[in-house]
């Protein structure tokens, strides 16, 4: 399946749930509602011509006014990748775990509330994964995070 | 006779027999110096360089080097790579696990003063002199074998020069 016919399919059956981004990409990249994000991904999962099967990977974006989950996933047996990004508000961002579609999320979620802040729910071990153990000083991917010994890149 | 021609001139050969005259602080440094036993300790780049040092090509052997896979056997570690802020406890620990006379060596950028790692990064430690003191500052990014060899051939002289008084206070 090339991207194109991934395009078309999308766009024919799932219009309501899927907002295609101009990313200037070649891989396409949907806006997802945070509300709808794990029915979608269940379909996108169980759906006989696309199938995506596997959990690439959770990133997370801070754009300083919102934050950003970017979910890649692939398929398989199809050879296609999609990815799904979630906008979030960028106080109290929360977002629904999707480990009853793919249970390898745990690790990634985990990262994204350590490095980001957003809140996972439903998750049922959200706890330090990345960062020492007595980590204090907040979600330091975030652009305005700050600490005593962090030394910012001065402007050239 | 390799070994007494390479000690101090203090060495000496009395006529008609096999006894030298020595001093004990200059055999302890002697052997203290050719038998740096190393702990395997790598944490990015620098351990590829140090394993290459280590294999046939540069051999490490020659200068009475082995890897040890344990901090008990060890006499020196050499801090190969990232140092970051999970893991400087861990080589606090494994530092202090070290039987004395112990010795460290700083390979590489980011041991020194973080390297690449010095701005915007938020869970490197910025030099490995925060947690245990440093013997020898090895630079580059990370240094090639004969940089290292070289900064053990250093820390070997400066073994050699110790006073036995000094190291007893330590």
């Amino acid at each position: 399946m090339t991207f194109d016919e991934l395009k078309e399919y999308l766009a024919a059956n799932f219009a309501d749930d899927l907002t295609l981004l101009d990313t200037g990409r070649h891989e396409p990249v949907y806006e997802v509602k945070a509300e709808k994000l794990v029915t979608v991904c269940r379909r996108l999962r169980e759906d006989e011509t696309l199938k995506f099967d596997f959990f690439c990977n959770l990133g997370g974006v801070d754009t300083g006014e919102r934050m950003e989950a970017v979910y890649s996933l692939a398929s398989y047996s199809k050879k296609i990748r999609v990815d799904l990004k979630v906008i979030l508000p960028h106080e109290k961002a929360e977002i629904d775990s999707v480990q009853e579609v793919w249970p390898a999320a745990n690790w990634y979620e985990r990262e994204l509330w350590e490095l980001y802040g957003v809140h996972v729910k439903n998750h049922g071990n959200l706890t330090r994964f990345l960062l020492p153990d007595d980590w204090d000083q907040g979600f330091p991917m975030r652009k305005d995070w700050d600490a005593p010994d962090f030394i910012r890149m001065p402007e050239l | 006779m390799g070994v007494i021609k390479k000690l101090p001139i203090y060495s000496e050969k009395l006529p008609g027999g096999g006894l030298v005259l020595t001093s004990l602080e200059a055999v302890i440094n002697q052997a203290q110096a050719k038998s740096m036993w190393y702990l395997l300790f790598g944490t990015a780049c620098c351990a590829i360089e140090l394993m290459c040092t280590g294999a046939s090509r540069y051999d490490f052997d020659r200068l009475g080097m082995i890897f040890r896979a344990t901090p008990r056997q060890a006499d020196l570690i050499i801090a190969a790579g990232t140092i970051t802020k999970k893991m400087a406890p861990r080589l606090r620990r494994l530092y202090d696990q070290m039987a004395e006379p112990r010795r460290v060596i700083a390979m590489g950028g980011c041991t020194i003063k973080g390297g690449p790692f010095y701005y915007d990064s938020y869970s490197v430690e910025k030099g490995i002199d925060h947690i245990v003191p440093v013997d020898m500052y090895i630079p580059g990014c990370p240094p090639r074998p004969e940089s290292l060899l070289e900064g053990c051939i250093h820390l070997q002289e400066k073994i050699k020069k110790q006073k036995l008084s000094d190291w007893q206070e330590k």
